[in-house]
């Protein structure tokens, strides 16, 4: 008996060597699962701080009696960096529909501002083109000036006291205001017809603050999203009652959609500046300086009738204030 | 001879006591009946005969158990899980590359080109098949469900999205942006982790069949029964030898010759299989899913490098979320030197080396966008714009060579798969088979000696 006892240990031995041999690799599903689980990345939430007052808010640094001939930056200036640079670095919105767009049609961001932003470089190198567009989120738009990755950021800043503690802006390029677009069928007429329903702004931006500042009985639920036009797809859907934003950019949105109305009066100015680095005033007045020229010579008019005309009533330039 | 020694034990252990239970009872008279058996040669041999009928109908049973548990799992693989693997891997790739696909041909201007219509289009109809069958086939497992579902109520949702984003962008209105941003948000949110269960659900369901179909268990478990049933018989014979005259009981010989020959062609079937089911895997299907997730994971990254250009750089979560995905291909130990480590083992480093050279192709065309969008030069002839259908290009030659060197392992995985079931060919109806007629081999022969006491 024991004998085949023996034999019978000797087999299972050889059956669990060899069955040892071919262990299963689980290594490939192991690591494929892993990394077919790689989250989405996401990016930071961005922050709103509490509005500040000041003295003079759109007033900027007066221009020069006369402009620099184009290609002749005084020496030392930031115009002549850029100038020895060949070509102007300029924060845009490539969203803003008529604005600061890329248009899907020609491959170009376009628009209001970017016209500007050409009437610039035009002023420093009498080249329209000599350009090179950075498309900002609102988010980015400060600290890109702040951190000289560009050289002037033209993408509707609202010109604010806590942001003119970070950057330079140049005088008054469009005064817009903050209005409410609802759908056509809705019968509100005010932003105090929306108390307690939601209103969209994109997230940490001016209107949202205006918002957060009504009196509580007219007080929306606002609702940021990561762009102004995501609010329009918001509204399209229905799951925003209104979107409080500039007027500039809620004419964009009534052309993209027409069964959309702007109601209600204005909820605050809205003037939008050219955001420079503070530690370029030179070129915050030589902006000025081109800026004052296009008013007063109709180009800024052209550009309005151009870009803006077909969607509301032309306005007259802003008023440029100076101080210092 | 004949003459039993063990006659005293007669009458051992009679003395029942009249109160005990009845199983008490019918247990004492079976005991009896065993005692009684015992006590004459003939009856021993009976004995013998039931041992003999028992050990038979238990090493049948216990055999073809564990023969049968290889064999369900190798064909579960062969036949059912190896095809659902592939189905979640179509629906995944599927949905990864229509998501790359539509945000890169919306990223060229108003007007996709109709080359990337049709890639589109058809990623959306392999989805919706691949989904049916997963519906049909694998709707019970554990939460496929509820993913299953997910795809299935959001798929018509992201369509939605999609089409009114292009409807927007032939209108030239940036509002399309928004609606494919939000298409792909859906998608990269809702629709891919479903996809991404389903698949984690039917990888690990073949890698069950793999251990089920090469559970060394079963083989031991095989061994051990076949070892204690020929011991059986030989004790049998012996037993027989002893108190006959004749050296050899020729049916019982032939009833052990059987069984041993059974049983090696079973553990010779048993390790076939084994080895053809871990050929299987580690040629066919480890490949197979290296390679799919390579797929989905380069469709992740071309979706975001298309959408960071599509959301005109006005959104950081793209290039991040493609940073993210070139760290998990690219660190030590990741899918890209796991491909390379597969394609030595499985003799298709050509094929490995392909790929690593469009591979390094894609990524320094992706730098060179990246560069350009950071550096403003979204526009223009030598703008990022204009450059990134040479990154689609390469993104969709990539994804090609992945797809047929998917194809060849999945050849490779069918021809082993296909070698396990036949090597396990046959012995499910052998060893019942041949255990019965070992069986009946052995109650001849041990009928001839009892009857000899006639």
């Amino acid at each position: 008996m024991r004998r085949p006892l023996c034999h019978v240990f000797g087999i299972a031995l050889l059956v669990v060597a060899l069955a040892g041999c071919g262990a299963s690799s689980d290594h490939a599903l192991q690591l494929t699962l892993s990394a077919l689980a790689t989250p989405i990345a996401k990016a930071p939430p961005s922050t709103t701080t509490p509005p500040v007052k000041c003295q003079n808010l759109t007033a900027s640094l007066r221009p020069p009696a006369t402009l620099p001939a184009p290609n002749q930056m005084p020496a030392g200036s930031f115009m002549a960096r850029i100038q020895k640079q060949g070509y102007l670095v300029a924060g845009v919105n490539a969203g803003l529909y008529r604005f600061g767009y890329l248009n899907p049609a020609t491959g170009q961001i376009e628009g209001f501002e970017i016209d500007l932003v050409r009437e610039l470089a035009k002023a420093i190198f009498n080249n329209p083109n000599a350009i090179r567009l950075v498309a900002l989120t609102v988010p980015q738009r400060l600290p890109f000036v702040e951190q000289n990755k560009v050289d002037i950021v033209v993408d509707a800043i609202t010109i604010t006291c806590d942001r003119r503690r970070q950057v330079d802006f140049s005088s008054v390029y469009y005064d817009a205001k903050q209005r409410l677009l609802v759908p056509a069928s809705s019968s509100v007429q005010s932003i105090g017809a929306l108390a307690h329903k939601h209103v969209c702004a994109s997230a940490g931006s001016a209107p949202i603050q205006v918002m957060d500042a009504l009196p509580a009985v007219d007080r929306p639920v606002p609702v940021g999203e990561p762009q102004a036009i995501d609010c329009l797809v918001a509204l399209q859907q229905g799951l925003v009652d209104g979107i409080s934003t500039d007027s500039s950019i809620l004419l964009g949105f009534k052309a993209q959609d027409p069964n959309t109305n702007i109601v209600g009066a204005s909820l605050g100015d809205v003037p939008y500046g050219m955001a420079i680095n503070k530690a370029h005033p030179d070129f915050v007045r030589f902006v000025n300086g081109v800026l004052a020229k296009l008013e007063r010579n109709g180009t800024w008019q052209q550009l309005q009738a151009n870009w803006l005309g077909q969607f509301g009533p032309r306005q007259a330039p802003p008023q440029p204030q100076y101080q210092g | 001879m004949w003459v039993d020694e063990n006659l005293t034990l007669e009458g051992v252990g009679t003395a029942v006591a009249p109160a005990r239970s009845r199983r008490r009872g019918a247990a004492a008279g079976a005991a009896g009946w065993v005692r009684d058996r015992l006590a004459t040669t003939p009856g021993r041999l009976v004995l013998v005969q039931i041992l003999v009928v028992v050990g038979a109908v238990c090493f049948g049973a216990i055999a073809t158990g564990a023969e049968q548990s290889r064999e369900r799992a190798a064909k579960s693989a062969r036949s059912q899980t190896e095809r659902l693997l592939v189905q979640a891997k179509n629906l995944y790739t599927a949905l990864s590359d229509a998501n790359a696909t539509v945000a890169t041909g919306l990223l060229s201007g108003g007007l996709e080109t109709a080359a990337k219509r049709r890639r589109y289009l058809n990623d959306l109809a392999v989805a919706s098949g691949a989904l049916s069958t997963l519906t049909r086939e694998a709707g019970a497992a554990a939460n496929a469900p509820a993913a299953l579902g997910t795809i299935a109520d959001q798929l018509p949702t992201y369509s939605g999205l999609i089409e009114t984003a292009r409807a927007n962008n032939r209108l030239g209105f940036p509002i399309g942006a928004a609606y494919l941003r939000q298409a792909a948000l859906l998608m990269t949110s809702s629709l891919l982790p479903a996809a991404d269960h389903l698949y984690t659900i039917e990888s690990e369901r073949l890698n069950g069949d793999y251990h089920t179909g090469t559970a060394t268990s079963a083989l031991v478990t095989f061994v051990a029964v076949s070892a204690v049933a020929l011991i059986l018989l030989l004790l049998a014979q012996w037993y027989v030898t002893r108190i006959s005259r004749r050296i050899l009981n020729i049916p019982m010989a032939v009833a052990t010759v059987a069984l041993a020959a059974v049983s090696v062609w079973g553990i010779v079937g048993l390790l076939g299989a084994q080895n053809s089911l871990e050929t299987a895997q580690r040629n066919g299907s480890d490949p197979v899913e290296a390679l799919s997730a390579t797929t989905v994971l380069l469709s992740r990254a071309q979706g975001d490098l298309s959408l960071t250009l599509v959301n005109r750089g006005t959104d950081v979560t793209d290039p991040l979320d493609f940073n993210a995905v070139k760290r998990v291909l690219e660190r030590p130990g990741g899918l890209i030197a796991e491909i390379s480590a597969l394609a030595g083992r499985t003799g298709t480093t050509a094929a490995a080396h392909t790929f690593d050279t469009e591979y390094a192709a894609y990524q320094a065309k992706a730098d060179q966008l990246t560069g350009l969008e950071n550096g403003g030069q979204l526009t223009g002839a030598t703008g990022a714009i204009a450059l990134a259908p040479q990154a689609s290009a390469i993104s969709e030659q990539l994804s090609h060579d992945l797809a047929e060197q998917i194809d060849a392992a999945q050849g490779r995985f069918r021809r082993a798969a296909a070698d396990a079931t036949s090597s396990l060919t046959g012995l499910a109806f052998a060893i019942p088979l041949v255990t019965a007629l070992a069986a009946v081999l052995a109650l001849v022969g041990l009928r001839q000696r009892i009857n000899e006491y006639r």
